[in-house]
């Protein structure tokens, strides 16, 4: 009696009830509360990924340390090594794996953010759920292997003997603005790639020249004195120049610089948002 | 409470397809079109548009707890109405308004992922159907045993038979409670065993005054379910009320209808079968067979050129999509030299042995030696009753020569059958 009382409350949540199904009209259309009320879903969702990443696979959650560690390794070798490129006066690998962090994070967010939508066509062509939740997860879950990533760091920080500043309390604020930045792009790239699949070729080049184009394995100083303002846009530029400002007490990034791009993330994540609920509507139909 | 469950008005679903159907699968192909369109005159890209109208203008009214079958024939718009009601697709025009928790078995297991465990499966595929995990919490138990799996819930799911991997999911979906169920026979995957389970869980359902929608392609599971249907044609509705007289419109409309895996088009067919029916011993008119019944069937063609040595072929198809049984001139050794013209076959079919089920007829004319299809048409359903094989027993019944021997004499029996 007792389970069927709790069952009839739970019938009765008012999200469950009166369900209007009409086409959307207008752009702001976006009953972006739907993906409050999947929030559970969304941790699912991260959580599926987690699991499944490094499944069947021998040193399994290892390869989220190993990975950025061996592309740590070959920058020092073929960058700091070879090329000689200064590293503002840090040994090159802790000045690489700084970086290193902030972007493996935001690629694999952006990447999995923009593929996602397709990886779980199945899902799309046959259940309802908000489709938002999809690239959200994405986004969300490779912070896992940041987190992870980041403890190597702090061993590495520790070999190297060099002590993190106290600005380190403003990284969760450069990582947010990685995170947020994915999520734009991302709901940009989703859509698109459901429609063509080119784009699935095309992001790996796409993250390689946004790689070069931020400072991952050279300084800031070594760009161009004309080209930083144009540099400075990139808002890659200033979470990584951040995150060396709050672990290593290098020069600050170009914070006015930085509200510049923080507001263009802005507008793409809104206007992300509203071209994706726009989209939203035919996935099922052609994905 | 209200009394309405569904309400449907003006309900429609339009589909943009290009010439020939075709669309632009990649970026090139789009730029590609795009820039020959330059140079085309104006308003001829347009002219390639073509609007195809899966659903139109659907209106209509389901109170709480009736079970309304949704039938019509492959591309009569069935799954995208419940596409729709499911929330899968947005329509392009009308609205409906639904009260209450749905359910929408469209294909069960989608969401599952093959690495998980089928434990975290249940979380994963219960969460992707809306259950909170405090529901999941409670109901996990009951799940699993729903299921039957207990032994391997915490077996990756790509180790599971097909069969375990559909029941662990519908336990799932089963105790999601809802009190609108959408149902896609034609969709859902599953043998008879598991049909026959979908169909007791929405009788279960139906009980405790759901409210059921469900498409189907059996009329005989529509008819023990539904006592209202509602018949789509060509994305309209077509018929909404009793579900006896809807089926009579179906099933007219069905029969002589083309075979939907016919890779040639029916007006290309140099022959075609222009009526069709079903008799008895004694010539009368008949659906419903009784089991060891014979059956009689009348074919009539119309040629529209000569064709030689055609082989007329009449195939029972189960419900679920078995072939039971085939009868082909050719096979029988009768030679039909050449047809013009229109004509008539008749063949009078053994005692049925098939099990109580629902039959299609399927038609078929072939080039000699089974070659190239000529023509490939529905010719209409019949029912095989029998008190009780049905198929549990398998797909047909003949009586087997049984011997009893008492046990003073086994032993003498057996070592005859050794040696």
């Amino acid at each position: 009696m007792a389970a069927n009382m709790l069952e009839a409350t739970e019938l009765k949540k008012p999200h469950q009830r009166v369900i209007e199904i009409r086409p959307k009209k207008g752009l702001f259309d976006l009953d972006l509360y739907a993906v409050w009320r999947y929030r559970e879903l969304l941790y699912f969702l991260v959580w599926r990924e987690i699991k499944i990443r490094y499944k069947q696979a021998a040193i399994g959650i290892g390869w989220a340390i190993l990975q950025p560690v061996i592309a740590m390794l070959i920058f020092t070798a073929i960058f700091g090594y070879f090329a000689r490129i200064p590293s503002d006066g840090v040994p090159y690998a802790v000045f690489a794996f700084t970086a290193i962090l902030p972007w493996t994070y935001f690629s694999e967010a952006f990447r999995r953010g923009g593929t996602g939508l397709v990886d779980d066509a199945d899902l799309i062509r046959k259940i309802y759920f908000p489709r938002l939740i999809i690239p959200l997860a994405m986004v969300v879950a490779p912070l896992v292997d940041f987190l992870l990533s980041f403890v190597v760091l702090l061993v590495l920080l520790a070999w190297y003997g060099i002590m993190p500043t106290a600005n380190i309390v403003f990284l969760p604020f450069f990582l947010l603005v990685a995170m947020v930045l994915a999520l734009a792009v991302a709901l940009w790239l989703g859509p698109i790639n459901v429609r063509f699949r080119d784009i699935k070729h095309t992001l790996p080049f796409l993250i390689q020249i946004w790689m070069y184009a931020s400072p991952v394995v050279y300084p800031l100083s070594m760009v161009p004195e004309r080209w930083k303002l144009l540099y400075n846009l990139n808002p890659m530029v200033g979470v990584i120049e951040g995150f060396r400002w709050a672990l290593l007490g290098k020069a600050s990034p170009d914070f006015l610089a930085m509200d510049v791009s923080l507001f263009l993330i802005v507008l793409v994540l809104l206007g992300g948002i509203v071209y994706f609920k726009r989209m939203e509507r035919f996935f099922a139909d052609v994905i | 409470m209200n009394d309405i469950a569904i309400y449907v008005e003006q309900l429609g679903k339009r589909y943009r397809l290009g010439a020939n159907g075709q669309q632009h699968n990649t970026l090139r192909d789009l730029l590609a079109d795009s820039f020959q369109s330059l140079f085309r005159r104006n308003g001829k890209s347009s002219a390639r548009r073509q609007d195809f109208w899966a659903l139109r203008e659907a209106s209509f009214t389901i109170q709480r707890g009736e079970s309304v079958g949704i039938i019509g024939l492959n591309g009569a718009g069935k799954s995208t109405l419940l596409k729709i009601l499911s929330r899968i697709v947005e329509p392009t025009t009308g609205m409906a308004r639904i009260d209450g928790r749905v359910g929408a078995l469209l294909e069960v297991g989608t969401g599952f992922h093959w690495e998980l465990t089928g434990r975290e499966n249940v979380y994963l595929y219960g969460s992707i159907l809306g259950m909170s995990k405090r529901e999941m919490d409670r109901k996990f138990e009951a799940i699993v045993e729903f299921s039957g799996i207990a032994d391997f819930i915490d077996t990756p799911v790509k180790r599971y038979s097909s069969g375990m991997y559909v029941r662990l999911a519908f336990a799932v979906a089963a105790h999601l409670q809802p009190e609108i169920l959408l149902i896609d026979e034609v969709l859902s995957v599953g043998d008879l065993p598991f049909q026959r389970k979908c169909m007791e869980f929405a009788k279960g359902l139906q009980q405790a005054d759901a409210t059921i929608l469900f498409v189907s392609h059996n009329m005989f599971s529509i008819k023990t379910m539904c006592s209202r249907v509602i018949y789509l044609k060509h994305g309209q509705i077509q018929f909404d009320g009793p579900t006896d007289e809807g089926i009579k419109h179906y099933e007219e409309d069905c029969s002589l209808s083309t075979l939907s895996w016919t890779e040639s088009k029916p007006e290309d067919w140099p022959i075609r079968i222009t009526d069709f029916a079903l008799f008895d011993e004694d010539d009368q008119a008949k659906k419903v067979f009784e089991y060891g019944e014979r059956m009689r069937l009348r074919l009539c063609y119309q040629a529209r050129q000569l064709v030689e040595n055609p082989n007329f072929i009449v195939a029972f198809i189960r419900s679920d999509g078995v072939a039971c049984c085939n009868f082909s001139t050719e096979v029988d050794g009768v030679i039909i030299e050449r047809v013009d013209g229109d004509g008539m076959i008749e063949l009078m079919i053994p005692p049925l042995k098939l099990v109580a089920e629902l039959y299609t007829i399927h038609i078929l004319i072939r080039e000699k030696g089974f070659q190239k299809v000529l023509c490939a048409q529905i010719g209409s359903t019949f029912h095989v009753r029998h008190h009780l094989l049905d198929t549990h027993f398998g797909v047909f019944h003949e009586q087997a020569q049984w011997v009893w021997t008492n046990n003073q004499i086994v032993d003498k029996k057996m070592a005859v059958v050794h040696k």
